[in-house]
């Protein structure tokens, strides 16, 4: 299984590539059949559609479909036509707003029937206000999304929050907001029964809540093993691409692509099958792809991004034990808080990786938010301008490596 | 100003420009007298309720040609939503400009201010030897459904906790009132001034006016209130004004600039869905009503803000004040990433062509105007419009 250029690629990831293309292409069919679907903005309420089979869109994966398809620039002169920003979150609005079946991804979507969001951000509300409009749906408005700020009845949040979220969340989260949002929610799902003829119950969310922790708890292990193993079992690209499991949670089907996930990496770690044999010190990318340069590095130096910023977000912030039996509560309060983007709880995933060193893209006229906490604790960070896989960057990350790391 | 001296509008209208331009003149002096101060952000905190407790509210204002540097070096990097004005008002709270504030609360609305809460409790904690405030973080919903307005009630029964704590006094209903029957009485004066502005012709300019309304935040109530009848007293003088009637909407204005650009091209505005202008005086509390509910029911309903939801409340908001105005054309400013307001403006302009009223947009504007010519030519240019299309 191990070649020269390391470890194949997972089974288990490529499972989860090949089903998410299907599950694309079946979501597509079933609302082009007419099937009620929804528009909801990521981590906000896609695992109670889920659990209803309700197709559902998630915002911020139909923008990177557009991505992909290359029609940000293309969107973005949409939007500005209309004398709007060319804004990111808005790239779903422009593909409605431009109506042109033969170029959108999908031909184009059929009208929802509703679309979701927060008030979280200024733009946010604004944006898919006037999304909902375009198509002539409902926009049901949640307050208190996720990472509104502030969140919490006290800052700055305590040191080790992360330790918090699974079973203690009600102490990270103001529960007088967690109480409207609960409130909030219910009469969201009464209005999506009634807008879609579907229904809930609560041992159906019960059981959906089960699986989506089940699910976490795998990964956490995953976690875990990846962390503490030297050469490490898996790519980072591997590791990314199984994240898209998480678009199906509280399903047995997002359950089981982590479980076979786990078994593999398990399975790795027994056999001593290394994702980089020539491994000699280890890295955290702070970002959500894989770095352009990754090859690069580990071919000149054996320096090995092992970790990235979505390595922890399973276990750490998906994860929610109900307490007081408040079934209700513990999912709204995945959806108010997911995580707190404090330095520690990154530099905690940096040790527990055994990474040597920490690379992040930066904006040098900024003051980086992790540099100096990184620095005392003695972790090594690099700051390059770009993810980008060029003689500057390299020139950078040279240095970074043979001064910092090796010498 | 003397006391008993009878005031003549001019010195009435000087005096509110003295306090517009020295915002920290009646804190400064309140303080000075032992009272304690209370600063807020945006028209969302209920200054009855302050006013109440027997404390000193003062609207907080940036200064677009004041410092950064203090500030810039203190801001987190997710600070992107009006920057300018963020980092003025940040370098303010650092450099002891505000240091009279005793206390200072910060309401849940557009994304830079509440941010600001985050912010200033992280700088408190970590250095203790700044002379920062006491924080209030008035959460609301942006919403305006009706459990929303539960939930903001809840949080000014706390806000009115804290005030109590605070004066160490308990703030009673007969003391509500009676801030109420002050505001009220403000406001009222206030849509007076608004409706001199808007006569045909009219005899306050936009200039006049938003010194006049911006004031009343900066000021004891009753002394603008005072101010206020002195000025009009004498409205039956005033000279009137020609030239063309444009609206302005936008950005919230807490400067001059904008309106002296645009008026010294002659033209007069004669009303604005500004949070530091018309917006302010625009809906009274009921007095029928219990005074803490009216209160609370008042900011829940108020004219609506640009962080509000929907934004066809908005629209309508803003079209309706500039029929009833009578206004010929219309000024939007945005200023350099104002999200909450950036998104609103097609639809307005759309409704506006509908109704044949011309406007120009001015986008990502900086929070100091330091090139005004190319605004004055767009300004001309849409007076042309509205001159030759009489
Ligand atoms: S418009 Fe902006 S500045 Fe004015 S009250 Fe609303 S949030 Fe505050």
């Amino acid at each position: 299984m191990t070649s020269e250029r390391g470890a194949a690629q997972l089974e288990s990831a490529n499972a989860i590539r090949a089903y998410q293309r299907e599950w694309l292409e079946d979501t597509r069919q079933r609302v082009k059949q007419g099937e009620p679907f929804a528009i909801c903005n990521g981590d906000e309420f896609e695992e109670v559609f889920n659990i209803m089979d309700i197709p559902v869109i998630v915002i911020n994966y139909w923008n990177s479909i557009i991505a992909t398809k290359r029609m940000t620039e293309y969107y973005g002169d949409v939007l500005i036509n209309r004398g709007y920003p060319a804004n990111y979150f808005a790239m779903g609005l422009a593909s409605t707003i431009d109506n042109n079946p033969e170029t959108a991804p999908w031909g184009g979507l059929p009208k929802p029937a509703l679309i979701i969001g927060g008030t979280k951000s200024d733009t946010e509300m604004k944006v898919l206000e006037i999304w909902a409009r375009e198509y002539g749906c409902p926009f049901f408005p949640l307050d208190f999304g996720l990472d509104a700020v502030p969140e919490l009845p006290k800052y700055p949040p305590p040191p080790r929050w992360w330790e918090m979220m699974a079973d203690h969340w009600d102490e990270l989260i103001d529960p007088r907001r967690l109480d409207l949002r609960v409130e909030e929610e219910k009469a969201l799902i009464n209005f999506i029964e009634v807008t879609t003829g579907r229904k809930l119950s609560m041992a159906k969310l019960e059981q959906g809540l089960e699986l989506l922790n089940e699910q976490e708890i795998l990964w956490g292990k995953a976690r875990d093993l990846i962390a503490e193993t030297i050469p490490c079992p898996v790519s980072l690209r591997d590791q990314l691409a199984v994240y898209q499991a998480q678009w199906h949670r509280g399903t047995i089907r997002g359950r089981d692509f982590i479980k076979a996930y786990y078994e593999e990496v398990k399975e790795r770690v027994e056999k001593g099958v290394a994702a980089c044999p020539n491994e000699k010190l280890r890295l955290m990318w702070m970002a959500g792809t894989p770095p352009s340069w990754a090859k690069w590095a580990e071919e000149e130096y054996g320096a090995v991004c092992v970790a990235s910023l979505f390595s922890s977000i399973p276990i750490d912030s998906y994860y929610r034990a109900t307490i007081n039996g408040d079934v209700m509560r513990a999912l709204a309060s995945r959806h108010m808080v997911l995580f707190l983007e404090t330095p520690d709880w990154r530099l905690k995933d940096a040790e527990i990786h055994q990474c040597n060193g920490v690379v992040e893209t930066a904006n040098p006229s900024i003051p980086s938010f992790n540099k100096q906490l990184f620095e005392e604790a003695g972790m090594p960070l690099c700051q390059i301008p770009r993810d980008r896989d060029d003689e500057e960057v390299r020139a950078i990350l040279s240095d970074f490596i043979e001064t910092r790391l090796l010498s | 100003m003397r006391g008993g001296e009878r005031l003549t509008s001019e010195t009435a209208f000087e005096e509110i420009q003295r306090h517009y331009q020295q915002r920290d003149l009646a804190a400064r002096e309140w303080r000075g007298n032992g009272g304690k101060v209370v600063g807020y952000f945006c028209d969302a905190v209920p200054e009855e309720m302050i006013l109440a407790a027997g404390l000193f509210a003062i609207r907080l204002s940036g200064d677009p040609h004041g410092k950064t540097d203090v500030a810039r070096q203190n801001v987190i990097p997710r600070f992107t939503n009006r920057e300018d004005f963020v980092h003025s008002i940040l370098n303010m709270l650092l450099t002891g400009e505000y240091d009279f504030l005793d206390y200072l609360v910060i309401p849940h609305t557009r994304d830079s201010i509440h941010r600001l809460y985050q912010l200033i409790a992280m700088m408190k904690d970590s250095d203790p030897s700044l002379n920062l405030p006491e924080l209030f973080f008035l959460d609301s919903v942006h919403t305006t459904f009706f459990s929303g307005g539960l939930y903001n009630r809840d949080r000014m029964l706390e806000l009115k906790e804290s005030l109590e704590e605070w004066s160490g006094k308990e703030i009673t209903s007969e003391a509500l009132s009676r801030a109420i029957n002050i505001t009220n009485e403000n406001k009222a004066l206030l849509k007076r001034v608004a409706s001199l502005r808007a006569a045909e012709p009219p005899c306050i300019s936009g200039v006049e006016a938003l010194q006049i309304i911006s004031s009343s935040m900066f000021m004891l109530k009753e002394e603008h209130n005072k101010l206020l009848r002195g000025f009009l007293d004498g409205a039956d003088k005033f000279p009137v004004r020609n030239g063309i009637r444009l609206f302005v909407s936008g950005s919230p204005l807490d400067s001059l600039q904008l309106f002296e650009i645009i008026e010294s091209c002659g033209a007069t505005i004669v009303a604005d869905d500004n949070c530091w202008g018309n917006r302010y005086s625009n809906v009274p509390i009921d007095t029928s009503l219990d005074p803490f509910e009216a209160i609370a029911d008042r900011y829940h309903n108020r004219s609506p803000c640009s962080r509000m939801y929907p934004m066809s409340r908005r629209l309508e908001h803003c079209l309706q004040n500039i029929m009833e105005a009578k206004a010929q054309g219309v000024v939007f400013n945005v200023f350099r990433h104002d999200a909450a307001e950036i998104w609103e403006i097609p639809d307005k302009t759309k409704a506006l062509e509908e109704k044949r009223i011309p406007s120009v947009y001015f986008r990502n504007q900086p929070y100091l105007i330091t090139e005004p010519e190319p605004l004055k030519t767009s300004i001309g240019e849409l007076i042309e419009t509205i001159q030759r299309s009489q």
